[in-house]
């Protein structure tokens, strides 16, 4: 099963929806409304389905906000501050997620399988 | 009494009440792991559970050394279904006079250390969508002396931290009690009884102070499936000594 599936299959698990309704794009939490518990016991699946360790501030992008604030205030490039903050998100989808900050909560799927695979490989 | 899981974790393994819970945790079949901070402790564990060997096991942890957590953590593996919580450093200064060093390293190892420990243990537990955790406190938190103001703030805020994790995640099986014992025969409490027996028994409405074994006997029942409705509560047992004026 690749990252993609297991991660499909813990997320419907957690929430109780149909794996159909998971891909790559979707929202954790603007489409899926996963709360705060769904993503505690995300982290711990992933911790032991991957066996990698899980920083749920990082994998859930939650300073995102303020590392953009801090880039801001210390007159930092914003895209420059986040690649060196988040290391396991591409430029590309760094800059989406700047565009998209407005919607409400940015964090998908392939977020998720972006942190595991660069904890997989040690980085 | 009935018990769904099987390994318990006990912090702060190398008390008297702590080795007389394992002993009856080991006559109910289930596996106490006994933490230690010293060989002192080490070796008090080995000597007074000679009598059961390979049913329990004993690691290394000492409040404030994170490296402690980390080995322990990497040792005893992902099954773990009760934690108790006996740990607490003491500090007995009047709030005025305490060293501000000391103020410091004190919440450090006996809050935020204790903080990080049940967030670790609350994982593996979330792993099995199950466990259940007793935090001993004090009837301190609730009614300290003076010189007690350190320890009474620590124990109320881990109490918090226990209590919360109990609301939190209650729903995904994990639940919490903590017990606030009052004078015990035992351990620190010991001496003092022994030298001031006449305050306790005018004190404590039973007349007298609790025993070892009354007190892990009731940690047994707060951690056994009877028990399963007490939850992200405390309870007193301490013979009533914090009821009255």
């Amino acid at each position: 099963m690749d990252i993609l599936e297991e991660i499909t299959k813990i997320l419907s698990d957690i929430l109780d929806i149909d794996d159909r309704n998971i891909s790559p794009e979707t929202y954790l939490i603007r489409e899926l409304g996963a709360e705060s518990i769904d993503l505690l016991e995300l982290a711990v699946a992933l911790n032991s389905r991957f066996k990698i360790d899980v920083n749920d501030d990082e994998i859930f992008l939650r300073k995102l906000r303020q590392y953009i604030t801090k880039a801001g205030q210390q007159n930092k490039d914003i895209l420059q501050y986040l690649a060196e903050k988040i290391p396991f998100l591409t430029r590309k989808r760094l800059e989406d997620i700047i565009t998209d900050l407005e919607g409400g909560p940015t964090l998908k799927v392939k977020d998720l399988m972006a942190y595991v695979e660069m904890q997989r490989n040690g980085n | 009494m009935k018990f769904t899981g099987n390994r318990a974790l006990i912090l702060g393994g190398s008390c008297d009440i702590a080795i007389t819970l394992a002993r009856r945790m080991i006559e109910e079949n289930l596996f106490p792991i006994l933490t230690y901070r010293n060989e002192k402790g080490r070796d008090y564990i080995l000597e007074n559970m000679e009598n059961s060997p390979k049913k329990f096991s004993s690691f290394y942890l000492e409040f404030g050394t994170r490296d402690s957590m980390n080995s322990l953590f990497s040792q005893i593996g992902d099954d773990i279904n009760y934690m108790v919580d006996f740990v607490h450093g003491n500090f007995e200064s009047l709030v005025a006079s305490a060293d501000a060093d000391r103020i410091y390293s004190y919440f450090a190892e006996n809050v935020s250390f204790r903080a990080e420990v049940v967030k670790r243990v609350a994982r593996i537990m979330l792993k099995n969508k199950r466990g259940r955790l007793v935090y001993i406190s004090s009837s301190a938190a609730a009614r300290p002396n003076h010189g007690q103001g350190f320890y009474a703030a620590a124990k109320l805020a881990s109490e918090a931290i226990y209590k919360n994790l109990g609301l939190e995640l209650g729903g995904q099986g994990i639940t919490t009690v903590t017990l606030r014992p009052g004078y015990i025969d035992s351990g620190r409490g010991k001496e003092f009884i022994q030298t001031h027996s006449k305050e306790v028994v005018d004190k404590v409405p039973i007349k007298r102070a609790l025993t070892k074994k009354e007190v892990a006997e009731a940690i047994l029942f707060y951690l056994s499936d009877s028990a399963a409705g007490f939850n992200a509560t405390e309870i007193s047992m301490d013979g009533g000594l914090t009821a009255g004026k």
